[in-house]
Order: structure tokens, then C-alpha cells, then sequence
């Protein structure tokens, strides 16, 4: 069968997909919930690929799936049909160690101190106590949190929670970093920071990253390609690169790939009055 | 607290109990009541002060308080083990649920005349038949309690590169561990009167018994002694299961 995928310079078929052995790769992923009252199919045929250290955000209309596409690279379910690789492998459901995740809801257990919030996957990854605690505080202070280690997280604002949250992602060094619209829950003036914070952070490690968000701004300042999904039973609809100068928001780029993106949302942008 | 507050929780407690014992005096003095039928609240006391000074008082204490921690720590540990797998695993679920269900109402007094017929008046009997009482109390909350962790914590399990067990025992159990200690609590106090009540039916030792030797002697204000030791032990269990599990959550 044809692939449907939408072919821009960033873009791969499915079979070329296959050869990017360093990156992450979706072929012709469908998948449906299954339920007692019957099946919900959530995504249709999707192919696209992200290439090692690269930023792909993925936009969609809320409830399209993209959760789900989430959640199978990170293995934490498998698709009906299709298939998801991993630097070429085929992503099976149980533990990569490649990778860190963030959630919507920062997701601290509420029994353990900040430091161990952030140290726990280190340990649990074989690394010994005090090394991982060592780790965790520089990790801390990287996201403007040092001081905070033995806090417990109910004594956390939202912001400060989900800062946690990526900072526990991140200190696992992930070469695989997925994130779940991780700043849809923080103020407006919060989410900048972060967004700046997290941005520059990425350039320590330079992980491939599947940012998952509803805010097309958002995607044009974190990401080097813009996935946009089509409502569910979603496919992709849309990939649109983003250069570097494009991020500028006074610039000619910027206005040029939000209404690019917005437009295939089926989002009206003429609001000038025009 | 000011001392208003300390005031208070000295001396409203203290009222309780006044209005009790009022009640109990008064009822003596209206239907001029027999001593053998009910002694005077100052009779009970006097008995209970030479009960103190008893060692085979202390002996009964003992042999109650031996059954009811063994029954309570089997039926505890057990339950536990069985709520998180029902709680976690499907398949677990639909193989138990049913069974649970049906059997955690045949209530442990239902299974007396049973353990008497197998295991006598030893200890094994009534450490099984609070152990029973216990059990299903700890099985359906802590399978309640589990079911009702934050999805979110599950993924980040996985995530962390936590296997089956680990997300199992230090994300599923260490979330739902208040509601499990609180399910305890009242487990115990189930457990508490599941001891006492297979006393009075068939043992050789214990509170139960002493009771039920005084009734049959006609030595009613060891009885009613007897009946508020139990109440006295069954409320500083509880309220040490709440101090243990709270300073042991906060830690």
C-alpha cells in the first residue's frame, strides 16, 4: 500500500525511515482502544521520523492522539498495527534505558524528598545512592531549583513541581526525551521561563526529542520540525520545518509558520480585521 | 494548643464518661437492681484493682493479646500481599474477586464451631479466626487503594526503568499505603473482637474465658471488669496502629 505521508525535505518515507538507524521512527502506526463498548481508533497510517538530537513538536486538536503516539515510544504500550524504532530497533513495551519522559502532571511521588524525586530513576538504574543524589542537586540547580532538595513536593508551587518533573527526566542524561505537554499546566509568564530553561538545556545532552504540545508558539521556539496531526482518527497532516531564524518572533519566518501550522489546524489567523 | 484547648481534652472526655457511669448508678438506684445482676460502678472498680494485683489476669491479657497480634500480623501481611495483586493484575482479579466477595461476608463468628472442631481450644484456632476476620478487611482496601493510585505515577515507573515488582511494591503500595494503614486500623478492631468472641465460645485461656468463668459463678462485676479491660485494650491498639502508621508515612 501507498504511504500517505506528507513528503517535505525534512520528511522520510517509511522504507527510507528504516535506514535512519540513529533516530525515532514511526511506520504506518494505527492504533485503537479497545473497549467494552466497543473500539476507538485514535491514529491512522502514521509515518514520520525524527532524526538524532533533533526537536520534533507535534500539535494536534486536543484529543487526537498524540498522547498515545507518546506513549508508544516510549514503550509503554504497543500500536495495533505499525511499527516504532528506536535507532533502527523496533520499540518493545517494558524499559528503554535511553529514555526520559515528562508528563502533563509533574507526577512526583509526594512521599519522597525533591532530591530523591530526582534521584530515584538513577537508582533504580543501578547508580549508586549518593552518587545519584550528588547528581540529582546539580540537576536541581540546573533548573533553578537548588535549595530545594529536601523539600517534599506538596511544599511546591506548579511551576516549581513541574520543573521537578523535567529535571528528574533529564538527569536520567536520556538520549530519548518525550515530553507530554509538560508546561500546559504552569502560568503563562512560567511557561516562558521554562520554555527558555528547557531550550537551553537541550543543548547539553543534544537528545532526540518528541514534544508533544497544543501551543504552535511553543512549537516554533522548542522544535526543529513541526508535526501537525489531523483530528481522530489522526494522521499527520502536516510537517513543517522550522529554521533557526524562524523562531524570532518579530521576524517574517515566524509569522509565516504560524499560520502555515495554523491553517492546517483549520484555525482562522486573519484576525486583523481585514 | 493553649491551655484552653489541654482543658478540654482533659476534662470533656472525663464528662463522657461521668454521664456513663451516672446512667449506670442511676439505673441501679431506680429498678433497685441485685448486685448479681448489676454491680455499682465502685464494685466494678474495686474488682478491677484486684484483678490488677491477679497474675492470672495478666496471664488471660497475655494469651488474648498472643492471638490477636499473631492472627492480626498473618491476617495483615497476607491481605496486603493479596490486595496488591488483585489490585494490579487483571487476571488475579477475575480468578479471586468472586471468591472474596462471597467469602468476606460469612462473618468470622460463622467459622467458630469450625475451628473448634479442628483445632480445639489452642491458640492455632483463634489466630486463624482473626487472621480470617483480618484478611478480607486488608484484601479489599488495599486492592481499593491501589486501584485508586494516580495513573500518571505508573508511567513514570516504567519510565524510570522500574520492573513489574518494583512499580508494584514501592510506587502501588507505597501510594496507597495511608489508605492500607487506615484499613488496618480497623482490621484490628475486627481482629480485636474476633479474639474475644472465640474466647467466650471455646478456649482454655484469656479474656474471654476469664469472662465467661466469672458469668458462670455469678461474679457479675468481674464480667463487666472483664468487658472494659477489653474495650480499654481494643481502643489503645487502634490509637497505637494510627500513632505507628502516622509516624511512620511522615517520617
Amino acid at each position: 500500500m501507498s504511504s500517505i505521508s506528507p513528503k517535505t525535505d525534512e520528511t522520510t518515507s517509511p522504507q527510507e525511515a528504516r535506514a535512519h538507524s540513529s533516530g525515532l521512527a514511526f511506520e504506518e502506526i494505527s492504533h485503537a482502544y479497545v473497549a467494552a463498548n466497543g473500539t476507538t481508533p485514535v491514529l491512522r497510517n502514521v509515518s514520520f521520523a525524527v532524526e538524532s538530537g533533533q526537536v520534533a513538536c507535534v500539535v494536534g486538536p486536543s484529543g487526537c492522539g498524540k498522547s498515545t503516539l507518546l506513549s508508544l515510544a516510549a514503550g509503554l504500550m504497543e500500536p495495533t498495527s505499525g511499527l516504532t524504532r528506536w535507532k533502527g530497533r523496533s520499540v518493545k513495551p517494558g524499559t528503554n534505558p535511553d529514555l526520559g519522559m515528562a508528563f502533563q502532571q509533574p507526577g512526583l511521588f509526594p512521599w519522597l524528598t525533591i532530591r530523591k524525586n530526582v534521584a530515584i530513576g538513577l537508582t533504580t538504574r543501578g547508580m549508586a545512592r549518593h552518587e545519584a543524589a550528588k547528581q540529582a542537586d546539580e540537576m536541581l540547580e540546573t533548573v533553578g531549583l537548588s535549595g530545594f532538595g529536601d523539600a517534599y513536593p506538596r511544599q511546591l508551587s506548579g511551576g516549581m513541581a513541574q520543573r521537578v518533573g523535567i529535571a528528574r527526566a533529564l538527569a536520567l542524561r536520556p538520549k530519548l526525551l518525550l515530553m507530554d505537554e509538560p508546561f500546559a499546566s504552569v502560568d503563562a509568564f512560567t511557561r516562558l521561563k521554562l520554555q527558555a530553561e528547557f531550550k537551553s538545556l537541550l543543548k547539553l545532552d543534544k537528545p532526540t526529542v518528541l514534544f508533544v504540545t497544543h501551543d504552535v508558539s511553543e512549537a516554533i521556539l522548542l522544535g526543529d520540525m513541526i508535526v501537525v496531526m489531523s483530528p481522530r482518527p489522526a494522521s499527520v497532516q502536516k510537517i513543517i520545518p522550522i529554521a533557526r531564524e524562524d523562531r524570532d518572533r518579530a521576524g517574517p519566518g515566524y509569522a509565516r509558520k504560524m499560520t502555515e501550522a495554523l491553517q492546517c489546524l483549520g484555525v482562522e489567523t486573519n484576525l486583523s480585521g481585514n | 494548643m493553649s491551655r484552653m484547648q489541654v482543658l478540654d481534652r482533659l476534662v470533656l472526655p472525663v464528662i463522657g464518661a461521668a454521664i456513663v457511669l451516672g446512667i449506670w448508678q442511676g439505673t441501679i438506684a431506680y429498678y433497685g437492681l441485685a448486685r448479681i445482676v448489676l454491680p455499682t460502678p465502685l464494685e466494678v472498680a474495686n474488682t478491677l484493682w484486684k484483678l490488677l494485683g491477679n497474675s492470672g489476669f495478666w496471664h488471660d491479657i497475655q494469651i488474648s493479646l498472643k492471638e490477636f497480634f499473631l492472627g492480626c500480623l498473618i491476617g495483615c501481611l497476607l491481605g496486603i500481599a493479596v490486595g496488591v495483586l488483585v489490585g494490579v493484575r487483571q487476571d488475579a482479579r477475575m480468578v479471586l474477586g468472586p471468591v472474596i466477595e462471597a467469602m468476606r461476608f460469612i462473618v468470622p463468628f460463622a467459622w467458630i464451631p469450625l475451628t473448634v472442631l479442628w483445632f480445639g481450644t489452642s491458640l492455632t484456632g483463634k489466630v486463624v479466626l482473626v487472621a480470617y476476620a483480618v484478611v478480607f478487611i486488608m484484601i479489599v482496601t488495599t486492592a481499593r487503594a491501589i486501584a485508586t493510585v494516580e495513573p500518571t505515577l505508573m508511567r513514570i515507573g516504567v519510565m524510570l526503568g522500574m520492573r513489574p515488582w518494583e512499580i508494584a511494591l514501592k510506587i502501588h503500595l507505597r501510594a496507597a499505603a495511608p489508605a492500607i494503614a487506615s484499613g488496618a486500623k480497623a482490621a484490628a478492631a475486627v481482629g480485636w473482637i474476633a479474639v474475644v468472641a472465640a474466647e467466650y465460645i471455646g478456649a482454655s485461656a484469656g479474656l474471654g474465658v476469664m469472662i465467661t468463668n466469672a458469668s458462670m459463678s455469678l461474679d457479675t462485676s468481674t464480667v463487666i471488669a472483664g468487658m472494659i479491660v477489653i474495650g480499654i485494650i481494643g481502643a489503645v491498639v487502634s490509637w497505637l496502629i494510627g500513632v505507628i502508621a502516622g509516624a511512620w508515612l511522615n517520617h
